[in-house]
C-alpha cells in the first residue's frame, strides 16, 4: 500500500549497489562477521544519510531530569540523547545498518570474483525435486491456464487468419490457443556439503592472523551456502594435537606450543569416515597457518595422508598460509612441492587483509 | 465535512459513537479545530503511512524506503508502536489502527483533538498549507513526470541535492514579512536564511530543477512549525486527552488502562528528557501560575514558551539540571540545577528549531555565495559542513564560501572547483561571525 514498497525497493537496490562498490573493503574487514545471524547480515552503510548542517557533538550536554548531586556521573540511559530539540533528528545520528541475506551477499561476491558455479564431483548430482513453474506446455490441467500467453496466441491466430477487426476487437481462445504452466525440473546440484576449517593456534599465530582466517572463513561459507542447501561447518585447531571446537572457540582459542599438522589431517579424515562419507558429501577441507610445522617428518606425513586418504574424498584442499612474524612458510612450499601440477590442491599466501578477496578467488574460483 | 463524515463510516458504529462524544466534549472545554477525519487503518500499513509522515502519497524517495525499514524494524522488535498518526491539514486527517483497543482508540481520538486545535491555532502554523494532502500529491505527480522524462539516477540525485539543504529555510519568514507587511511572493535578496529560496531563483539551473528545488522549500516551511513547537504541541495534545478522557469518556474500568497507555507516551527513561512529559507539565504548570491556555498556545513556540515558564518552582519541582561531559572521565555528569542555567541551556537548544544558523549574506567576488554561520558557542560538524556545502556548490556552480567558527578560531570553509579547503580567517580581518 501506499507505494512505499516502491520506494523500500529503490532503497535496497541503492544499498546494493553501495555494498557492490564497496564489498572490496567488506572483504577486507571483520565488520560484517559478527552481524551475521541465521540467513540475512547487518552491513553499516557509512554516509547514505543525506549530510546536513550540524552541531557536532549535538549529545554531549543537555538537560536532563532525576535525583542527584552535583557531579554524579549519569546512567548509561541518560546519555545519547539527553537534550531537548536535538532529539527531533538524532536518528539521523547513528550509521544506517542494513539487513542483506546472504545469498544476495554471496551472489555479489561471486559477481566480484568472478567465480564460477560449483560444478559437483561425480555425477552425483540429484535430480532434486526444486523444478519451478516457470515453463509453458500447450496442454494440462486448467487450473494451470495461463491466461495471458492463452490470450496471446489466439490474438496471434485471430490476426494471422484475418479475422482481427480493429473497430470489433474480439479475441476467442479456442482450444489449440490455450497455454498451460509447467513445471521444469531443475537439476540441482547435490545438495550436501561440509566445510572443514582447520587452524593452527600454536603459539605464533597470533591475533592479526587469526582476524585474517577469520574473515576468510566466513566469505567461504557464504559462498558455499549459496551453493549447496545444506552446509555443514566443522572448526578443528590444532598445535601438537587437534581437536574438534564450536565456531566462538575457533575464532578465540588461543594456544601455545608445537605444531604437529597432520594431527588435524588426521581428525579431519577421521570425521569424514565416520561422519561425512565421500559418496554422499561434498567436502572441503580448509587448513591455514603460518607455515612453520613441527618437524620436515610430521610433513611427509601430511604429503602422504593428503595423496592417500583426503584429496581422494574431497572435492578440493586448501591451505591458506597467513604469514606471521614467526612463521617460516615451509609449509607451503612444500605443499607446492608435493601436489606440482594436481589442481585438487589450492594454496596461497596472505600477508595483509587486503589479499583476502584474491585468496578467495585462488580457493573458490575453479568451480570445484 | 461531507468527506469526513463519509471516512469516517467506515469506523465501526462504536467507534463513530466515540469520536463524535470525544469531539464534542473536546469543543465544549473550549478547543477549536477544523473537522476530523479519522481513518480506519490496518496495523501493517502503518509503518508505511508513518514513512511517509501520514500522507498518503508522497514524491517517490529512497529515503522514505529506509525510513520504512527502519519503523518496520523496530515495530518488529516491539521496541515502539505508533499510537497517533495526525496531520496538519483542514479537515485534519488522523488515523486509528485497527489492532489498538478501544481506549487507545479514546486516547488517540482525544489527544488528536488537542493537535488539531494547536495546528488551527498556533501562529506559526497560520501560514501552513492546509491542502497539503493535494499539494504532496501533485508533488508526486511532478517527480514522477521528471523521473520519466530525465531517468530516476539524474532526478534523484538532485533532489538528493536540495534535501540536504532542506534545513536551510527560514523559520521566522511570515513573521517577518508580515511585520514588513511586504507582498509574499516577492523576490528573495541577500541578506536572507531562506537559502533554498534563493538558490531556486538565482541558481544556474534547468526549469524542471528549479521547480523541484522550490517543491523541496514548500515541504520544509509547512514541516517546520512542528520542529519549532513540538514540546507545546505535544504537551497540548496531551495535557488534553487526560482531561477529556478522566472526565467521563473513559468508564472506570478503563482509567487502569489508561493510566498504562498515558505513562507509555509520557514515560521517560531515567536522567532523560522526554518532550511529551516536559510539554505537558509546562502546561499543567502554566495553569497552576493561573495563565491564559488559550492566549499561550496562540503566541509561542517552544523557546519563547519554555523561556516564559521554566522558573525555579519547576526546576527544583521537576529536579531538572544540566549535564556535561567530564573532561577527565568522559562521562556525562550532573553540572548544575540552577534554573537559569537549565532555561539557558534548553533555550539554546530549542533556538532555531535546533538547528545551526546558516545566513545567506550575498555573492561575492567570482560570483562565489557567501554563506555566514552565525555561531553561538557551538560548533559544527566540519564534516558533514563540508559535504553540505560541496552541495551547495553543485547546485549553485560557483564557489561557495561558509564563515563559522571552529574551537574558537574564525574559518572560512571554502568549495571551489570540486576542492575543499578550511582556510584561517586573520585577526585583523572583521570576524565573519
Amino acid at each position: 500500500m501506499f507505494r512505499i514498497e516502491a520506494d523500500r525497493e529503490r532503497f535496497r537496490e541503492i544499498v546494493r549497489g553501495r555494498i557492490r562498490s564497496d564489498l572490496r573493503r567488506y572483504l577486507s574487514t571483520p565488520e560484517l562477521l559478527a552481524k551475521h545471524a541465521g540467513k540475512t547480515v547487518s552491513v553499516p552503510l557509512p554516509q547514505i544519510e543525506l549530510p546536513h548542517f550540524e552541531f557536532a557533538n549535538e549529545d554531549d550536554d543537555g538537560v536532563g531530569q532525576g535525583q542527584g548531586a552535583r557531579g554524579d556521573a549519569l546512567s548509561e540511559g541518560g546519555e545519547g540523547e539527553p537534550g531537548e530539540g536535538a532529539a527531533g533528528n538524532a536518528n539521523a545520528e547513528h550509521a544506517v545498518e542494513v539487513e542483506v541475506e546472504l545469498e544476495e551477499l554471496a551472489e555479489m561476491l561471486g559477481r566480484e570474483l568472478g567465480l564460477p558455479h560449483v560444478e559437483p564431483r561425480g555425477r552425483r548430482e540429484i535430480e532434486s525435486d526444486a523444478g519451478r513453474y516457470n515453463g509453458v506446455r500447450s496442454s494440462g490441467p486448467d487450473s494451470l491456464r495461463h491466461f495471458r500467453r492463452t490470450f496471446r496466441s489466439a490474438l496471434r491466430r485471430t490476426i494471422a487468419s484475418g479475422q482481427w477487426d480493429p473497430e470489433h476487437p474480439r479475441v476467442v481462445p479456442q482450444r489449440e490457443d490455450f497455454r498451460f504452466k509447467s513445471r521444469r525440473p531443475a537439476p540441482v546440484p547435490d545438495s550436501s556439503a561440509v566445510v572443514f576449517h582447520m587452524m593452527d593456534v600454536s603459539g605464533s599465530m597470533g591475533r592479526e592472523q587469526k582476524e585474517i582466517v577469520r574473515i576468510e572463513a566466513f566469505w567461504i561459507d557464504t559462498w558455499l551456502r549459496s551453493q549447496y542447501r545444506n552446509l555443514e561447518v566443522v572448526y578443528l585447531v590444532h598445535d601438537a594435537t587437534a581437536k574438534q571446537v564450536d565456531h566462538d572457540t575457533f575464532f578465540h582459542l588461543r594456544e601455545s606450543g608445537g605444531t604437529r599438522i597432520s594431527s588435524a589431517y588426521e581428525l579431519c579424515l577421521d570425521l569424514i569416515r565416520s561422519r561425512y562419507p565421500a559418496d554422499e558429501w561434498n567436502i572441503y577441507p580448509f587448513h591455514y597457518s603460518d607455515g612453520d610445522n613441527w618437524s620436515a617428518r610430521d610433513t611427509e606425513r601430511c604429503v602422504s595422508l593428503l595423496r592417500d586418504e583426503l584429496l581422494p574424498r574431497v572435492n578440493q584442499f586448501c591451505y591458506g598460509q597467513v604469514r606471521s612474524a614467526y612463521g617460516s612458510g615451509q609449509f607451503k612450499k612444500d605443499l607446492d612441492h608435493a601436489f606440482l601440477g594436481d589442481d585438487r590442491v589450492v594454496t596461497t599466501n596472505v600477508a595483509e587483509r587486503d589479499e583476502i578477496a584474491d585468496t578467495l578467488r585462488a580457493f573458490l574460483g575453479a568451480g570445484r | 465535512m461531507d468527506g469526513a463524515r463519509r471516512s469516517q463510516s467506515s469506523l465501526p458504529p462504536n467507534l463513530r459513537r466515540w469520536a463524535a462524544e470525544i469531539e464534542r466534549d473536546a469543543r465544549s472545554r473550549g478547543l477549536d479545530f477544523f473537522a476530523l477525519d479519522f481513518r480506519w487503518l490496518d496495523a501493517a500499513d502503518v509503518n508505511g503511512l508513518a514513512a511517509y509522515g501520514g500522507f498518503p502519497v508522497r514524491a517517490p524517495s529512497w529515503r522514505f524506503g529506509m525510513e520504512y525499514e527502519r519503523l518496520s524494524k523496530t515495530h518488529a522488535w516491539g521496541l515502539s508502536r505508533i499510537y497517533e498518526l495526525v496531520i496538519n491539514t483542514d479537515p485534519v486527517v488522523a488515523y486509528l489502527v485497527r489492532s489498538n483497543s478501544e481506549s487507545e482508540q479514546k486516547l488517540v481520538m482525544a489527544h488528536v483533538c488537542g493537535h488539531a486545535d494547536f495546528f488551527r491555532h498556533n501562529a506559526w502554523f497560520a501560514s501552513t498549507d492546509r491542502g497539503m494532502l493535494d499539494t504532496l500529491a501533485q508533488h508526486a505527480v511532478r517527480v514522477r513526470r521528471e523521473i520519466e522524462r530525465h531517468g530516476i539516477e539524474r532526478v534523484e540525485r538532485f533532489l538528493d541535492l536540495c534535501l540536504s539543504l532542506d534545513t536551510l529555510v527560514d523559520p521566522y519568514d511570515e513573521l517577518r514579512r508580515s511585520l514588513r507587511k511586504s507582498a509574499a511572493g516577492g523576490a528573495i535578496t541577500a541578506p536572507t536564511y531562506d537559502v533554498l529560496g534563493f538558490l531556486a531563483e538565482n541558481a544556474p539551473l534547468e526549469d524542471w530543477e528549479r521547480e523541484l528545488i522550490a517543491q523541496v522549500r514548500a515541504e520544509a516551511r509547512y514541516f517546520l512549525p512542528q520542529r519549532l513547537t513540538r514540546i507545546m504541541n505535544e504537551g497540548w495534545a496531551s495535557f488534553w486527552h487526560s482531561r477529556i478522557l478522566t472526565g467521563g469518556v473513559l468508564d472506570s474500568s478503563e482509567i487502569v488502562d489508561f493510566a498504562d497507555c498515558h505513562s507509555g507516551a509520557t514515560q521517560q527513561a531515567p536522567g532523560r528528557l522526554n518532550p511529551y512529559k516536559l510539554g505537558i507539565e509546562l502546561w499543567r504548570h502554566a495553569e497552576a501560575r493561573g495563565e491564559d491556555l488559550f492566549k499561550l498556545r496562540r503566541a509561542h513556540n517552544d523557546a519563547s514558551f519554555v523561556d516564559l515558564l521554566l522558573d525555579d518552582e519547576f526546576v527544583a519541582h521537576h529536579a531538572l539540571f544540566v549535564h556535561q561531559k567530564n573532561a577527565r572521565t568522559g562521562k556525562q555528569e550532573i553540572a548544575d540545577r540552577s534554573a537559569a542555567k537549565v532555561r539557558e541551556r534548553l533555550l539554546t537548544q530549542l533556538a532555531w528549531g535546533g538547528l545551526p544558523r546558516i545566513e545567506l549574506s550575498g555573492v561575492g567576488d567570482g560570483r562565489a555565495l557567501e554563506l555566514v554561520h552565525r555561531h553561538d558557542g557551538r560548533d559544527l560538524d566540519l564534516q558533514k559542513a563540508s559535504d553540505t556545502l560541496q552541495r551547495v556548490a553543485t547546485l549553485w556552480k560557483r564557489p561557495v564560501r561558509l564563515a563559522t567558527r571552529l574551537e574558537g578560531v574564525a574559518k572560512r570553509l571554502v568549495w571551489s572547483e570540486g576542492t575543499f579547503e578550511s582556510v584561517d580567517v586573520t585577526e585583523s580581518a572583521p570576524d565573519p561571525a
